[in-house]
């Protein structure tokens, strides 16, 4: 935003005598218009002073190019090209382009086009583009991820990890009690090298003769290593515990919020992106809370209480240990980053070599069918080979460079063994002190190889953590107000200055007005892409509509409860889901009270019946994954009778008959005639005949309505409907030309 | 064995002759088409079969360009489009015409496909998922942003790579061999 605001300035200073107030709209362009790549230093703008007449004016490194009245123009639009963007428009009938720019440009060009589009008609420019274009992070730069609202390195990290707390609160004593258990086993475990050091100095020596002390700390020794191992048991059990009741909490909010969301909150992100959200993050945050922060706080600790004694002891010693550290710790780095380049790349062909069985497999009648068997053969040789190559190199270069990299960096104590061992030889230092000592040095250099990594770790989760609270914390864009209402659907529709688009860019729908009253069957009709997929979507309140309203018994749909709503509307898809168990099951989802004879109605009268009882099992078959393959014109008669079972006021069909057979499109069709009579229907389809029921045909074009009537009137206007009936008995007459009775 | 070979051979032709017979390609060439320019656009003026098949001239005040095979042939199998995108014909080769057509149709196509050429890369840095760049270009210094860094780039040749930043840009390294060996260590990872 504040970009552009720089830009109005960056105008005004090109023009003195502009004021900020007077730009309508400012934006840049970066490649020449005339053609070839050289990048130039463009701003367009239109302006409106006051009275006088809106100009287009275009700059270049600072002068002015040209400069056009806007009455001038017409006809702005975006036109694509590959890595690039354009605005085009006519001057004075002829086409030109405006300007061009990289395809980073693209939304804002949209948003530029819609907004001039505007001013032209309406002399309005109310239109917020810049909140649309909020793509980079405007404190840092950066882009926010897609399917985010905040930028992840700017947020307050630390209120997350507060709300994560909060979550994890009610287990409190739980985790009070694993930390405090971590506190024990590792103060015991700073034990054994001491009872090691007695048992070496005052027992093992050649002239002990008390066995029973001997044996006692032999007992010590066993208790203590016992002790430790059953108090880390108690421990884990706990740190399992709390994490998992953290995680099942977290995961089911996050589930719990991604089922309220809207379809139009839901599209912004992939299935795969919030498949992760439910159960990659999660588990992300599982393993900092169970492992991560477990093991954070006994490294620490170790470290601690191990320094702390070892400075106590001798403090020459323990800064010949502490001094190497950090070369230790930055020579383990290193290492550990060139060996994830190397494991990087083997995973790189190891993921390629399942996606080629992937492909084989999935696409193998096609292999068999044109007989490509042996050269798909030589294509897997080819990358297992890679593969084996990549293996063996790294497998190689580890098993060299491992070993030796250990022996340098166990250097350091041999360099401790020669001073030790030389205050031994001077009396200053017992046998049973160098063994407890060199035990301590051996713990402390655990953690440091830990907290290398830890770095990483923190940052995945952070991320982790950001991610699923940006989604808990997204806006619901379809919501039920709080004076929703519960109403009776009789099923008059209207739709009142409708406008949609999926995004800013673009609208689907334009300014339709259109009246159903309750029992009449409506067939939508139109070209793929017109927006009759979209007109329905907006009935059910999939998306809410941009501007103007949509009102079934004169209530505006956003005033009724969605559940209300959606109870009332059958509705069957063009693409037919069904849900893993049986076809019952499916049927009943909607309803799931039915009783066995409504299903088996519904089902007849879907003409689902007769298929289903053909089956062994009947309506018990199991469908879905694992299941029985149902055709696609079984899978929609199913999807009928789901539809009709709780016998909805409104009943919407899209291309809900287009897998059938005409034979038993026609009986459905009879069959759902006979119901319609007091229900209304909204029915879209490619293949016209399917329509023949309908009291009146809407026909779609460029998201408007371009005609209207019954099939009689719009054949006999000759429009776009009877192009459409024209092509396809064309197609009809081409598929069976002995027997076209009906042409 | 001989036999057959007899029989298979005539089958082959006779589905040649067959494809070529259901669908008519029409081939623009310097002999039934003019290209010119009007302001930044191209014209077409053309002689090419009606729906009827007889020839007819034809003039589409403003036609565009698409690449059929834009990595391996950029300038040729070039299909022509009229303003409801439906293919006029198609273009062989821009080399069979004239210098001055050739000129018309290469500005044309430079204009709506941009790909700076990448001639050194100075980083490459990691961070959440996003692989941020900053490299050389044809077109000056450059920084853009991949999304998914794998799939970004586009494998269009043995040595030659696309790259498609989170906008839909492409950056073109035409030979991966040419590049330093300092860029060529920071994108080798991924390759």
């Amino acid at each position: 935003m504040r970009k552009r605001d720089r830009l109005n300035d960056l105008v005004c200073h090109y023009d003195p005598s502009l004021k900020t107030s007077d730009i309508v709209v400012a934006f840049e362009y970066d490649l020449n218009t005339d053609s070839a790549d050289t990048r130039v230093d463009g701003v367009c703008v239109l302006i409106a002073m006051g009275e006088a007449e809106p100009e287009i004016r275009m700059y270049c490194g600072g002068e002015l190019k040209e400069s056009h009245p806007l009455s001038d123009c017409s006809d702005f639009a975006i036109s694509s090209g590959v890595g690039c963007v354009m605005i085009e428009y006519k001057l004075k009938g002829e086409d030109r382009m405006l300007c061009r720019a990289d395809n980073s440009y693209s939304k804002l060009y949209a948003a530029v086009v819609k907004r001039i589009n505007r001013y032209k008609d309406k002399k309005v420019y109310s239109y917020d583009y810049e909140e649309t274009l909020l793509r980079f992070c405007p404190k840092c730069g950066r882009p926010i991820r897609p399917g985010m609202t905040v930028c992840e390195h700017c947020v307050s990290k630390g209120k997350y990890l507060k709300r994560l707390w909060d979550i994890a609160s009610p287990y409190k004593w739980y985790i009070f009690l694993s930390t405090a258990l971590f506190f024990v086993v590792t103060l015991i475990n700073m034990l054994p090298p001491y009872i090691n050091r007695i048992l070496v100095d005052d027992y093992i020596t050649p002239k002990n003769d008390v066995l029973v002390g001997f044996l006692s700390v032999i007992g010590a020794m066993i208790g203590v290593h016992l002790l430790s191992r059953l108090i880390t048991v108690w421990r884990n059990l706990t740190q399992i515990s709390v994490g998992n009741k953290v995680i099942i909490r977290l995961r089911s909010m996050v589930f719990e919020k991604i089922q309220a969301l809207s379809l139009s909150n839901i599209n912004r992100r992939t299935s795969g992106e919030l498949m992760n959200r439910v159960t990659g993050d999660t588990r992300q945050l599982n393993e900092f809370i169970t492992r991560d922060l477990a093991d954070m706080l006994q490294e620490v600790l170790i470290l601690l209480a191990v320094g702390i004694y070892l400075f106590v002891y001798d403090w020459r010693l323990a800064l010949m240990i502490i001094i190497p550290m950090p070369i230790v710790a930055f020579s383990y780095r290193t290492f550990w980053r060139y060996m994830r380049g190397m494991w990087h790349r083997q995973w790189v062909y190891d993921s390629k070599v399942s996606s080629v069985l992937h492909d084989i497999f999935s696409g193998i009648r096609v292999v068999k069918a044109f007989g490509m068997e042996k050269r798909e053969v030589e294509r897997f040789d080819r990358i297992t080979k890679d593969l084996r190559n990549t293996q063996i190199r790294n497998e190689h270069f580890f098993a060299i460079v491992d070993p030796i990299l250990s022996f340098i960096m166990g250097a350091g104590e041999f360099f401790l063994l020669y001073y030790v061992g030389n205050k031994i030889l001077g009396g200053e230092m017992t046998l049973g002190e160098m063994s407890q000592f060199s035990a301590y040095v051996s713990i402390i250099y655990g953690p440091l190889r830990w907290i290398a990594s830890f770095p990483r770790r923190i940052v995945r989760t952070l991320t982790s953590v950001v991610k699923i609270f940006d989604l808990i914390d997204d806006k619901v864009d379809v919501e039920d107000r709080a004076d929703a209402k519960e109403i009776t659907i009789n099923g008059d529709i209207s739709f009142e200055n409708v406008s949609f688009g999926y995004d800013e860019t673009a609208d689907v729908l334009k300014n339709i007005n259109l009246e159903i009253r309750q029992g009449e069957f409506i067939g939508i009709v139109g070209k793929s892409g017109v927006g009759k997929s979209t007109l329905i979507n907006l009935v059910m309140r999939l998306y809410d509509v941009n501007e103007g309203a949509i009102k079934i018994d004169g209530t505006d749909i956003r005033d009724i409860s969605q559940n209300s709503l959606r109870t009332q509307i059958g509705v069957v898809l063009q693409e037919t889901f069904l849900f893993s168990g049986s076809i019952y099951d499916n049927i009943a989802y909607a309803k799931p009270d039915a009783t066995r004879d409504e299903i088996i109605t519904a089902s007849k009268i879907a003409g689902a019946h007769q298929f289903i009882m053909k089956l062994p099992e009947a309506y018990s078959t199991r469908v879905g994954e694992h299941g029985y393959t149902m055709s696609g014109g079984e899978r929609q008669r199913i999807a009928i009778a789901r539809a009709l079972l709780h016998d909805p006021r409104i009943l919407i069909l899209d291309e809900a008959t287009a897998s059938l057979d005409t034979e038993t499109e026609k009986q459905i069709q009879d069959a759902l005639q006979k119901l319609s009579k007091d229900r209304t229907t909204l029915a879209i389809a490619h293949r016209l005949s399917t329509l023949r029921n309908a009291t009146r045909l809407i026909v779609l074009d460029k998201g408007t309505i371009a005609e209207t009537g019954t099939h009689d009137e719009l054949m006999r206007k000759k429009g776009i409907y009877y192009g459409l009936v024209m092509a396809q008995r064309q197609m009809s007459k081409m598929s069976n030309t002995p027997a076209n009775k009906t042409a | 064995m001989e036999e057959k070979t007899q029989v298979s051979l005539p089958v082959g032709q006779e589905d040649k002759t067959r494809l070529d017979a259901v669908i008519n390609i029409i081939y623009l060439t310097t002999e039934n088409s003019r290209f010119s320019k009007v302001n930044e656009f191209l014209t077409l003026k053309a002689t090419v079969p009606n729906e009827n098949g007889e020839p007819e001239e034809k003039s589409w005040p403003r036609i565009y360009l698409h690449r059929a095979f834009p990595f391996d042939m950029a300038d040729k199998y070039i299909s022509v489009l009229d303003k409801d995108k439906k293919e006029i014909g198609l273009i062989r080769d821009i080399h069979e015409f004239d210098p001055e057509t050739q000129k018309l149709l290469t500005e044309e196509l430079e204009r709506k496909y941009y790909a700076p050429v990448v001639t050194k890369i100075y980083s490459v840095k990691e961070r959440y998922g996003f692989s941020y760049w900053v490299v050389d270009t044809s077109s000056g210094r450059m920084s853009f942003t991949l999304q998914d860094t794998y799939r970004s780039l586009l494998k269009a040749g043995k040595d030659r790579i696309f790259i498609i930043d989170m906008d839909g840009n492409r950056y073109e390294i035409p030979d991966l061999n040419k590049l330093d060996f300092k860029s060529y260590k920071k994108i080798e990872l991924y390759l």
